[in-house]
């Protein structure tokens, strides 16, 4: 044992280039993977898991409290049920305008429990405590909605015709099945007028499934006592319009990592012990067992990885956290994105065991080879593969330096193929990252009309400790349009308003100023807005209500209704954006003399070209007390999250392809040693070597980037649109054509630079080469 | 075949040449040798005695710790690796022990590849390639690769690449050491034409046979230097 781990201490110093580049490619490769399988688990169906956890109501039903009985429905196992809980008494609160600073103005659903827990619908009480009292509530938010959701705790709600409600505490139903929650006590005093009854079937994943279970158990309920349901797969499919919609492309990401990392490990690990056979024979002639052999192989390119893959384990853990922390924050999953425990175990054990599969293949034929053979292998190299393709291109017109060049891949194919892979897959990679970095931020762009400017600005709400405005909305106006360096001025403000024959409200965004400023771009189908009496409707909202560009809807606020035409499209912000937009005509006609409480406008502006942004926030909120102004750029937390994902990991794949080709052309180069030798000495030129050498691995460069691009573009063009539809966005041209024809041409230049950049040192090298010292050890 | 030295007449000038490796090994403390044209100039010596190393100084594969190397009016101290790869290429040809054929490539391309190099266009380098085989023997082999040559058919093919380019100067290192007794002979009969035709060689070996057989000069060589010299007549 002691003379096997002499043998291995010994080889691992005499090679340090090789343990060198076998650790920084095994560290890079574990770094991706980590990354990679946290992307995985973070973005696999998050929402299943916080709904499993919380034992979600799969079916929620909404009953008339005087129609339907006060006693829990049996649970019936035979017929799937797993679980009930209710009846708990509803009520619906309808809060006027400025009715408290703690949440926001309009419907309030209010449900009747003692406790948070139960067979169902388990609430995660993660602020303050549960209502016990008359006069508590208690508000549903996302644990991630902790800094800007509703529901402060001790804020106090108005309630019309009722005594006032403190908040007590904050919870957080992924099952959406309340807004907020007050003890059964305190229910009786709203006036309860309906009923919610919750289930847990054993099957629920398809709409049939649950619309048979729904079917099943309001069977025996008397007429009209069913006023509604809701089905947990509404809820999921409106979560996966918003953050879920990045799920896919992660996943992308991270299995490209992963078979980039793979590959790139097998080509260096294999390299390395094939090209110690010559040492394996001195070993075995020195009286080493093949077992012996194969244990100072596998050693060689083991403990230089095991070193990497911790330190590598490390540093693509705190890369994952980092990224990862913020980008799931405010999706609604209830904030318990992390890296999971599982993550660095399953690197740490599979990434040796990787390298030591591809060591094994090599090391196995060490085990067979006797010591002559073995000497012979590394010595007296066996011909080399296809020829051919070397004899015509010596006959070719081609330089001799760079016809030899070429001809170098073709004598080894198996090794050119795995060195063509990766840089396949590294140029596939950049580019299909490439393009989702550019798709991600021209969505993020256009899809959210808070966005649209890069200033943007509130009046102050005294109720937050802020100043009041001592200008009216038509004062500050005038003051920002008289602002040196302010191009374009947009006032905005969200009013619920319902559509006549739908029950459900909806959050109408009303525009003024330039508006088409930055949001014109959101069109997808039919026009933006033009004049008065219309609207334009995200496409998610229009599937979801089944209208369509080109219909009447009437809107109704506050008992009057003004007929509008849907004009056109816009893509889908997702959640908690508007439900609709028109022009603020339209809202005067609606509602002529509504007193907007002056905190829900909203302003934005775009500065003139040359105009720093920081400067201008500063002078606008120096211009008048009370208007309080923010820079506006890249508050997408998520998209941008999103952006420097993509970038993390294009750049660290980019790096592993470039190790792999620097890794191969150490190899050759170690090779073909006397071949070089040779060259020199029948008056090759040191720069004739350099080219060589170069052309070799550029010829695989270009090769590889001429496959690897279209593979990275028709990757987007396919994932992209896939994404989108799963969430219920249209991809219009403009998200997918994110590359010009010249940029595409030139693409393929990215494997050309990735293959130049790796052989360039080991061909200088090889260059330098002594010839004499060659020629006389081999 | 040129035969033309320089002004004194020398083809090859060693002045008093020093060779230490970096690892302090002494390979030649010393040495001065001089090669006229038409000479066949044997160095003969124990292994490790440095013939090695002084034919590679000549060749302008190593440089030396101290002293000069003139060859065909060229100093090589004044050349850097690009002057030594063209001086290589132009006026030197040289031979190894264990031939030093590519194996990728075909008998005809390995000799063609020489005067590719050298820049002559590639229909006409292996024209000429083909020739060389042929005065050597083994133009039939021309297609063959090197691992299906004969070791004595190998070192012909070798010769005929050192010889390509009509250099003024054939260095050989060892060039029976790998071959059978035959083979030897026949290798030693080629090199004993071409100096007959008048090329000039300069040859290291411890072939007691092949230096009585080829060289018009033998020098004796131990520990790094010149210990004696003898003039031969050639015996064929
Ligand atoms: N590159 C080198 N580094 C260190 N020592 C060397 C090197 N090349 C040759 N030597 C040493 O120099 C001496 C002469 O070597 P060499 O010229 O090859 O001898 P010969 O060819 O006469 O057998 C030997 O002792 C040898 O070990
Ligand atoms: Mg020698």
């Amino acid at each position: 044992m002691t003379a096997t781990w002499r043998a291995i201490r010994a080889t691992v110093r005499r090679r340090r280039v090789q343990t060198f580049v076998i650790g920084l490619v095994v560290l890079v490769s574990a770094a991706t993977a980590t990354v990679a399988l946290t992307l995985i688990s973070a973005a696999s169906r998050p929402f299943d898991r916080s709904f499993d956890a919380q034992h979600g109501a799969h079916l929620v039903l909404v009953l008339d409290a005087t129609k339907a009985p006060a006693v829990q429905p049996p649970v019936d196992r035979s017929a799937g049920v797993q679980a009930v809980a209710g009846p708990f008494p509803r009520a619906v609160l309808n809060l006027p305008a400025d009715s408290s600073d703690a949440v926001g103005l309009g419907a309030l659903t209010v449900v009747g429990r003692a406790d948070p827990g139960g067979p169902v619908d388990r609430l995660d009480l993660w602020a303050g405590r549960w209502a016990t009292a008359p006069g508590e509530i208690v508000l549903n938010a996302a644990p991630s909605d902790a800094e800007s959701g509703p529901g402060r705790l001790g804020a106090r709600i108005e309630v019309p015709g009722r005594s006032a409600l403190t908040i007590v505490g904050r919870a957080y139903s992924v099952s959406q099945t309340a807004d907020a929650w007050v003890p059964p006590d305190q229910i009786v005093a709203l006036g309860p007028t309906t009923a919610q009854v919750l289930y847990r079937f054993a099957d629920a994943d398809t709409p049939a499934a649950v619309a048979a279970h729904a079917s099943a158990v309001t069977d025996g309920l008397p007429q009209g006592a069913l006023l509604g349901s809701q089905s947990w797969l509404t809820v999921r499919q409106a979560v996966a319009a918003g953050p879920g919609a990045y799920i896919p492309f992660l996943t992308t990401f991270g299995l490209l990592g992963l078979a980039v990392a793979i590959l790139i490990i097998g080509n260096v690990v294999s390299g390395a012990v094939v090209s110690g056979f010559r040492h394996i024979g001195v070993l075995k002639a020195l009286g080493f067992t093949p077992r012996q052999v194969v244990l100072v192989y596998i050693s060689i390119a083991l403990l230089p990885a095991m070193v990497a893959t911790v330190l590598g384990t490390g540093l693509g853990y705190l890369v994952a956290r980092s990224v990862l922390s913020d980008a799931f924050s405010g999706s609604g999953f209830g904030g318990n994105v992390g890296v999971a425990w599982w993550v660095p175990v399953v690197v740490l054990v599979a990434v040796p065991a990787v390298v030591v599969v591809a060591a094994l293949v090599p090391a196995a034929r060490a085990y067979r080879l006797s010591a002559a053979e073995a000497i012979s292998a590394g010595s007296a190299r066996r011909a080399g593969r296809c020829l051919g393709v070397q004899r015509w291109l010596s006959g070719t017109r081609l330089p001799r330096a760079v016809s030899l060049g070429l001809g170098q891949p073709f004598a080894r194919p198996a090794r050119t193929a795995l060195t063509l892979a990766a840089v396949v897959l590294g140029v596939a990679t950049v580019v299909f990252a490439g393009g989702l970095a550019a798709t991600v931020s021209r969505y993020a762009e256009v899809s959210d009309v808070n966005n649209a400017a890069p200033i943007a600005m509130r009046p102050g709400n005294p109720a937050f400790g802020q100043v009041a405005p001592e200008l009216d909305a038509a004062q500050t106006e005038a003051l920002l349009r008289a602002l040196p360096g302010v191009a374009h001025l947009s006032v905005s403000t969200v009013v619920p308003v319902t559509i006549a024959g739908q029950t459900r409200t909806m959050s109408g965004g009303f525009l003024r100023g330039d508006t088409d400023a930055g949001l014109a771009g959101m069109i997808v189908e039919g026009r933006w807005l033009r004049g008065e009496d219309e609207i334009v409707v995200p496409t998610a909202v229009l599937n979801e209500r089944g209208f369509g560009v080109g219909e009447d809807v009437a809107l109704q606020f506050g008992g009057r209704i003004r007929k509008v035409s849907i004009v056109g499209a816009t893509l889908s912000s997702g959640v908690g954006s508007a439900d609709f937009f028109a022009g603020w005509q339209t809202l005067d006609a609606l509602a002529p003399g509504y007193q907007l409480p002056s905190s829900d406008l909203f302003y934005q502006i775009e500065q003139t070209p040359g105009t720093d942004v920081a400067d201008l926030v500063r002078r606008v909120n120096a211009a008048t007390p009370g208007l309080y102004a923010w820079d506006n750029r890249g508050t997408n937390s998520f998209s941008s999250s999103v952006l420097s994902l993509s970038i993390t990991l294009s750049v660290l794949l980019g790096l592993v392809a470039a190790l792999g080709v620097l890794n191969t052309v150490l190899l050759t180069v170690r090779e073909r040693r006397r071949d070089l030798g040779i060259l020199k000495s029948i008056g090759m030129r040191p720069s004739q070597v350099v080219t060589m050498t170069v052309v070799s691995m550029a010829a695989l460069g270009i090769f590889g980037g001429i496959l690897g691009t279209p593979l990275g573009v028709l990757a987007h063009r396919l994932i992209v649109p896939l994404t989108a539809r799963a969430a219920q966005i249209d991809t219009p041209g403009f998200l997918l054509n994110v590359w010009d024809v010249p940029v595409v041409l030139l693409l393929p230049l990215a494997g050309l630079v990735i293959a130049t950049i790796g052989a360039l040192l080991p061909a200088r090298s090889a260059a330098r080469l002594p010839i004499g010292q060659v020629l006389r050890s081999e | 075949m040129p035969l033309e030295g320089d002004e004194s007449g020398q083809i090859v000038s060693l002045t008093d040449l020093c060779k230490e490796f970096p690892d302090g090994t002494r390979a030649l403390s010393g040495v001065s040798l001089h090669i006229r044209p038409g000479e066949a100039v044997a160095v003969m010596g124990p292994s490790g005695c440095g013939k090695s190393t002084l034919l590679n100084l000549v060749a302008g594969v190593d440089r030396p710790t101290s002293g000069s190397v003139v060859v065909h009016d060229e100093d090589l101290s004044q050349l850097n690796e690009t002057g030594l790869a063209l001086f290589r290429r132009r006026r030197i040809g040289m031979v190894f022990q264990f031939f030093n054929l590519l194996e990728d490539l075909p008998a005809l391309d390995n000799v063609a590849l020489a005067g590719q190099l050298a820049g002559v266009p590639t229909a006409q380098a292996r024209q000429r390639a083909r020739e060389r085989l042929t005065e050597l023997g083994v133009g039939d082999r021309a297609d063959a690769y090197p691992a299906t040559l004969s070791g004595g058919e190998r070192q012909r093919v070798a010769v005929a690449r050192a010889l390509m380019n009509e250099p003024a100067l054939l260095l050989a290192d060892e060039p029976t050491g790998a071959l059978d007794s035959a083979s030897g002979a026949q290798v030693a009969d080629l090199l004993l034409a071409l100096n007959q035709r008048g090329q000039t060689l300069l040859l290291v070996t411890h072939d007691q046979m092949l230096a009585e057989r080829v060289a018009t000069r033998v020098v004796e060589l131990a520990d790094g230097a010149i210990i004696g010299e003898r003039v031969l007549e050639q015996t064929a």
